[in-house]
């Protein structure tokens, strides 16, 4: 069965039609990429299929529930960061982490494994208390991933997650997906062409709301291509500089 | 803790973390205080009449600061859309919500208890209309509260929802007056809806079915509403 199953899905805001009868399924363990323009809808399916926005027709199914009606059980099996990473600013780390597994129903103990499992595998230890206003905007984005996998999601919803990361986080983000994704299946947005080949195993081209193609992306391995030869130079030159 | 239970502890968090709530409790304690002082030099009385006026009118001012921010800065933020796609119910956010904008009006609330400690000690007051004050009180203030976090989730802009709540509780209050230049049935309709009509009888002493019923029923509607408004469309 499908993780995630879009079926003639439309959404119509007064004349314009945002999105016009897309279907695609995802199975477990994929990555699949949403790529488009500027408007073409691509936030507007994520809403559509995290709940946020109701479809004007056609169904989402996740893990085979639909989310329209059955919304909170639906949402139960969906992690999802907004474009922006937007999160509550003046909450520790770990007191937000806490604060969203409780809003998906994790308390006390499984609570504390589920938010120190999510602070080591995103890397956060080091600002583990730190206040989020404080954070850089990489680690802000760190934190709001680590908050779609607090409850082990199947599936992952990522709405342009590389905006404003700079080169090394974007090369980290990579990995980390493909590492997601032995989890769990990912949806991700992205209006940066490299980006999604570099990240997906399928890729879908929108335009104006209409899904175009569906292009499977052939890779050898499961992890991402190595660094590009700039990309490898920006690490050295940048780690060289940390490290001084 | 339940999700409502976790909502609620972070809204409350979340107000008493900004000075907004501090600079609302610490205006109103001035000004009654201020009031208290001057109505008891002036009429010796062991009343709180005045005290119960001017807290609603203080409330009138206050309570849009108070939910001002509630939704609309989450909605500014994007910090909403989070809540929304988690596995909660729109009514739980809400009720969240007031719980915790309530929690600040029984701090409000709390503080003038000082004034009836103080008629207590000195004085010989008659309780019947501090008791039935309190309870107005109480439910004016939940009702603009309803009302306020009706404003705060249709609007991204916190200063927009202000000033529209606080435009609204005026006319609310003070409805009475133009109620008095029509003609019947309209009179009656507009003085129905007057939070000063329906408070008076509290703030003296009285206490009618009627007035519980409009208090209730703005306080239900506006929380209706409010989950109307973040429904997902």
């Amino acid at each position: 069965m499908a993780v995630l199953s879009l079926d003639r899905l439309s959404k119509r805001y007064g004349a314009r039609l945002a999105v016009d009868s897309v279907s695609f399924n995802i199975e477990g363990r994929e990555v699949f990429g949403l790529l488009g323009p500027n408007g073409s809808g691509k936030s507007t399916i994520l809403r559509l299929v995290t709940g946020y926005l109701r479809p004007t027709s056609g169904t989402v199914q996740v893990a085979g529930l639909d989310v329209a009606r059955d919304g909170r059980a639906a949402r139960r099996r969906i992690g999802y960061v907004p474009e922006s990473a937007p999160l509550y600013g003046h909450m520790r780390v770990v007191e937000f982490l806490g604060f969203m597994g409780r809003l998906r129903g994790i308390m006390g103990l499984a609570l504390e494994k589920a938010v120190d499992a999510a602070v080591d595998r995103l890397a956060l230890g080091d600002v583990r208390s730190v206040i989020i206003e404080r954070l850089s905007y990489g680690y802000r984005q760190r934190v709001s991933l680590a908050q779609a996998i607090l409850h082990e999601p199947e599936l992952l919803v990522l709405d342009e997650p590389t905006n404003g990361l700079d080169p090394r986080q974007i090369i980290e983000l990579r990995g980390l997906l493909r590492r997601l994704a032995e989890d769990c299946a990912v949806l991700v947005t992205s209006h940066v062409l490299a980006e999604i080949e570099r990240t997906a195993d399928r890729v879908g081209i929108l335009l104006d709301g209409r899904l175009l193609t569906i292009e499977p992306i052939t890779r050898e391995a499961t992890e991402p291509p190595p660094p590009s030869r700039l990309e490898t130079l920006f690490l050295d030159l940048t780690q060289a500089k940390a490290i001084q | 803790m339940s999700v409502v239970g976790a909502l609620a502890a972070k809204e409350i968090r979340t107000l008493f973390t900004s000075p907004i709530a501090y600079a609302v409790i610490a205006v109103f304690m001035v000004l009654s205080g201020y009031t208290f002082t001057v109505s008891l030099f002036v009429t010796k009385q062991a009343t709180l009449v005045h005290i119960f006026f001017q807290a609603a009118v203080q409330l009138i001012l206050l309570v849009p600061l108070i939910t001002m921010r509630q939704f609309a800065e989450e909605r500014r933020t994007g910090t909403l859309e989070l809540l929304l796609t988690a596995p909660v119910r729109e009514i739980d956010i809400v009720l969240a919500k007031f719980v915790a904008c309530m929690v600040v009006l029984g701090v409000i609330a709390f503080s003038t208890l000082i004034y009836a400690v103080v008629l207590s000690v000195y004085g010989d007051p008659d309780w019947g209309p501090i008791y039935s004050g309190y309870v107005g009180l109480v439910l004016l203030g939940a009702s603009l509260l309803s009302v306020g976090l009706t404003i705060s989730a249709l609007t991204a802009n916190q200063i927009v929802a202000a000033v529209v709540s606080l435009g609204l509780f005026g006319v609310l209050w003070s409805i009475d007056t133009l109620a008095s230049l029509l003609p019947q049935p309209f009179e009656n309709w507009l003085l129905g809806l007057s939070l000063l009509a329906r408070f008076t009888p509290f703030a003296v002493g009285a206490l009618y079915v009627s007035d519980f019923g409009f208090f209730l029923t703005v306080i239900l509607l506006g929380l209706f509403l409010t989950v109307r408004a973040l429904a997902r469309s």
